[in-house]
């Protein structure tokens, strides 16, 4: 029998658990209330997308538009929160107009057989370039109905909202991906999308749904993201989905596609969001935080891909063999 | 006998501009195990295509137990008792052995309004089939994971889930090892007593008088023949496939044999290649037999510095080399051709002359560093006209060819380098027999213009009937070295099955 190797989460987990110490021993005033509740609030949003991304991923495609296509939200949020549209219909418009821009993205890449990543970046580019021709820089002067998540929704005076619409989202796709077909279906497409269409999936009609679902995701952070101010921008998701992105691939989702699972992007997410708090306390500047995601990613998946070179010294296989 | 579970009546199916199937019979009965021969696309793979599914017949008519179907997807068929396993595994390498074997048809269960995977239930079922097929695989252990044969045994179990009564096998034994296969057999047999109707494509005849009952011929899209296995033999069968008779599968020439030319002393990899020392001399045909992963494709590559890295003395005529890279071996004249063309070989996607071309574009380029097209042409026309290869010109791309003709383009390719010494790794697999005699018509002339080969390959009858001398390799090490006219299939095999023992130095 083979040695069992230790999963990526434990490794991960255990980098946490090594920074976290680091952190409480050089990095003075990290764990106070106020920075947690702030890290555990980035840490809702970089996760509720992340666990969208982590579906598209699984698929072997990807989304870079996310980043594009939250800042559209957010700016229509604002549009309509400005009438005074109360948290449960910000909530519901977000995660539909998510839905929709994202099933765009889904139908572009089965219908007209663009690769994922061509095809989301012409979409990053569509929303981006939407975005100044409808407002000018940003929206302000937002009422309080609009700000009422991050301002008013605390549980205990002091867990963040987010964090509770997180804990819902992250429990919910725990249980969906053990016990959906659905996600099965998503698993066997990144594995072998040709074998998927044998076993009687449709390929396409189920990357669609998929990429749907993310965008319900990505419509709720966006929700996060903008309620955070009285004032949105243009440019409020610029960005974000590489932290997303990072996650996903940090909590050891294969870029190929086909394998990873929901507990390896959750501590992923967790980590990408300790970084930029984590550097401010260490008192070094803030400029070098997307360096350091850089760096951690690169190790982590350095450190992983090491664990596999062994396996393998011939260049051509058996037939059927895997590359 | 029982009755027939699949008959098909006169199928037809063209693809543009091809007649794949121009009307085929074929009936199974239950219980029994019925091959379909046929060279490589004579239209085996495409007939079982369109019983399971995948394709759809132009016309025709299909009954399967009993009953008329059409199927318009794979998991049609499957719901209908018609299952296949595929050449190439479908399998999900990343995912668990559970999560295959019912994938698309997931057991589930109700809770409350919406219905989820039933795990346990799934888990039941499994162990059933998996002790059915007397098997102990880890059903929580990844595919990807697995070896070749449990890997085939998962494909045979996820047809069983189906409560499959037709399993069609599409050349199952290509990469397995002899005792591998046994075991395969062993599960054909069981599923054959237990009234199933087993469809059994294979390029192997010996297999064919081995496991099969009856046997259908096909020949270029049309029905040729079916006969019952005790009832003819090889020459009659192959006569059929490929449509007059062969007499000479294996043409050796005899060739004066000069001096060494390659020696190999006390090479050594860790963990794939232990202590190896062998020889060969000018104008041989030298052998490696051995199972999948004794290590012969580890060596070759070692040597001709495609995975580097290994310890020990590597003599050319007399002098001492040392590859770090493929390219420093090509300069040199040591010439490997991967057995797997598809993805380490040729690039199917260009034509022809310029597969030949690609890997010496440097002596070809004229000046300012363009590429001497005219030059590339010729070498192309005449690659196709000494090696034969059935392209209408050199621009014809090469995926247009069938799997015969691609390997002499490998061949080929080879060959444009002038080479001192051709290693070819695997050269006759997944190649129909017409194919294979001509490929080794073209090995033995090869030699008789001076070149020297080393010859990989799992089909013991191709070694014995080219080689002058096979060595015999067994978990990395050489466990045996036979001549000619003293080597035998058993020799072989006793040699590449005996565990354990290590031999030791053989000369």
């Amino acid at each position: 029998m083979k040695k069992k190797n230790l999963s990526t989460e434990f490794y991960l987990f255990l980098f946490l658990l090594v920074v976290s110490v680091f952190l409480a021993v050089f990095a003075k005033g990290f764990y106070t209330v106020n920075n947690l509740m702030s890290i555990l609030n980035s840490f809702s949003y970089i996760l509720i997308s992340a666990i969208g991304m982590n579906l598209i991923m699984l698929t072997g495609n990807i989304d870079v538009s996310t980043g594009a296509l939250i800042s559209v939200v957010a700016l229509a949020l604002a549009a309509i929160g400005k009438l005074g549209v109360p948290f449960a219909g910000l909530i519901l418009a977000g995660m539909l107009m998510g839905a929709v821009l994202s099933t765009l993205n889904g139908l572009f890449i089965t219908g007209m057989r663009i690769p994922a990543i061509v095809a989301t970046l012409a979409t990053t580019q569509i929303f981006q370039g939407i975005l100044p021709l409808t407002c000018e820089g940003s929206i302000y002067d937002l009422p309080a109905s609009f700000t009422w998540l991050s301002f008013e929704a605390k549980l205990f005076g002091f867990i963040p909202g987010s964090l509770i619409i997180c804990v819902i989202v992250t429990a919910f796709f725990l249980v969906f991906a053990r016990y959906s077909r659905f996600v099965k279906k998503l698993y066997a497409i990144g594995n072998n999308r040709e074998g998927a269409r044998l076993c009687g999936i449709q390929v396409d009609k189920t990357v669609v749904i998929c990429y749907a679902i993310a965008g319900l995701l990505f419509g709720i952070t966006a929700v996060i993201v903008a309620t955070a101010s009285q004032r949105c921008t243009t440019t409020m998701g610029s960005g974000m989905e590489m932290t997303f992105i990072a996650a996903v691939v940090l909590g050891g989702t294969s870029p190929a596609g086909g394998s990873g699972n929901l507990s390896g992007t959750i501590i992923g997410a967790l980590i990408l969001a300790m970084v930029a708090p984590a550097i401010t306390y260490l008192g070094i500047s803030s400029n070098w935080s997307d360096a350091v995601k850089g760096a951690i990613i690169l190790i982590s998946v350095v450190v992983s891909g090491a664990r596999y070179l062994k396996r393998k010294r011939v260049i051509a296989g058996a037939a059927g063999g895997e590359a | 006998m029982s009755e027939n579970v699949l008959e098909l009546n006169h199928i037809v199916k063209t693809f543009p501009g091809v007649k794949a199937l121009s009307g085929i019979n074929f009936n199974l009965r239950g219980g029994e195990v019925h091959a379909i021969c046929g060279e490589n696309g004579a239209g085996k793979s495409t007939l079982m295509k369109v019983v399971c599914g995948v394709h759809q017949p132009d016309s025709g008519e299909m009954v399967v137990n009993g009953k008329k179907e059409t199927f318009s997807n794979p998991l049609e068929a499957y719901g209908k008792g018609v299952s296949i396993i595929f050449q190439e595994t479908s399998l999900f390498e990343k995912m668990t052995v559970l999560d295959n074997l019912f994938l698309g048809h997931e057991i589930t269960k109700r809770k409350g309004p919406i219905s989820i995977i039933d795990y346990a239930a799934m888990n039941k079922k499994a162990e059933e089939i998996f002790q059915r097929l007397n098997t102990d695989i880890d059903l929580h252990a990844l595919v990807n994971t697995l070896g070749m044969a449990q890997k085939q045994m998962c494909e045979i179990a996820k047809a069983l889930t189906f409560n499959a009564n037709i399993i069609i096998f599409d050349e199952p034994t290509a990469s397995l090892t002899n005792r591998e296969v046994d075991a395969l057999f062993e599960i054909i047999r069981k599923l054959k007593s237990e009234g199933m109707g087993i469809v059994y494509i294979s390029h192997r005849l010996e297999e064919i008088f081995e496991i099969c009952d009856r046997v259908t011929v096909i020949r270029d899209g049309h029905y040729i023949s079916t006969k019952d296995v005790d009832k003819t033999d090889k020459d009659e069968l192959v006569a059929d496939m490929v449509g007059r008779k062969m007499d000479n599968y294996y043409p050796k020439a005899e060739t004066p044999i000069g001096e060494e030319l390659l020696r190999v002393e006390n090479y050594y990899d860790e963990g794939f290649l232990e202590n190896i020392s062998f020889h060969v001399r000018k104008g041989e045909i030298l052998g490696f037999a051995g199972l999948a992963g004794a290590g012969r494709t580890e060596l070759m590559q070692s040597i001709c510095g495609i995975t580097g890295k290994a310890a020990g003395k590597v003599y050319l005529n007399g002098e001492e080399i040392h590859c770090k890279n493929y390219v420093e071996a090509m300069n040199k004249g040591i010439v490997y051709v991967s057995e797997d063309r598809g993805k380490y070989g040729l690039i199917v996607d260009l034509s022809v002359e310029r597969n030949i071309s690609l890997p010496q574009l440097d002596r070809l380029k004229k000046a300012l560093g363009k590429l001497d097209v005219k030059r590339e042409k010729e070498l192309g026309e005449q690659y196709i006209k000494d090696v034969g290869i059935k392209a209408p010109h050199g621009e014809f791309l090469v995926t247009n060819l069938s799997g015969g003709n691609q390997q002499k383009v490998s061949v080929s390719r080879a060959l444009a380098l002038d080479p001192v010494l051709l290693i070819l790794d695997e050269p006759t697999r997944g190649v129909d027999v017409n194919a294979k005699a001509e490929i080794h018509k073209i090995i033995s002339e090869l030699t008789l213009k001076g070149l020297t080969i080393i010859m990989i390959s799992s089909e013991l009858p191709e070694l014995l009937g080219m080689c002058d001398r096979i060595y015999v390799m067994k978990d990395g090490y050489i466990g045996g070295c036979f001549d000619r006219d003293e080597v035998s299939q058993e020799k072989i095999l006793s040699v590449a099955l005996e565990s354990g023992k290590k031999a030791g130095e053989v000369q």
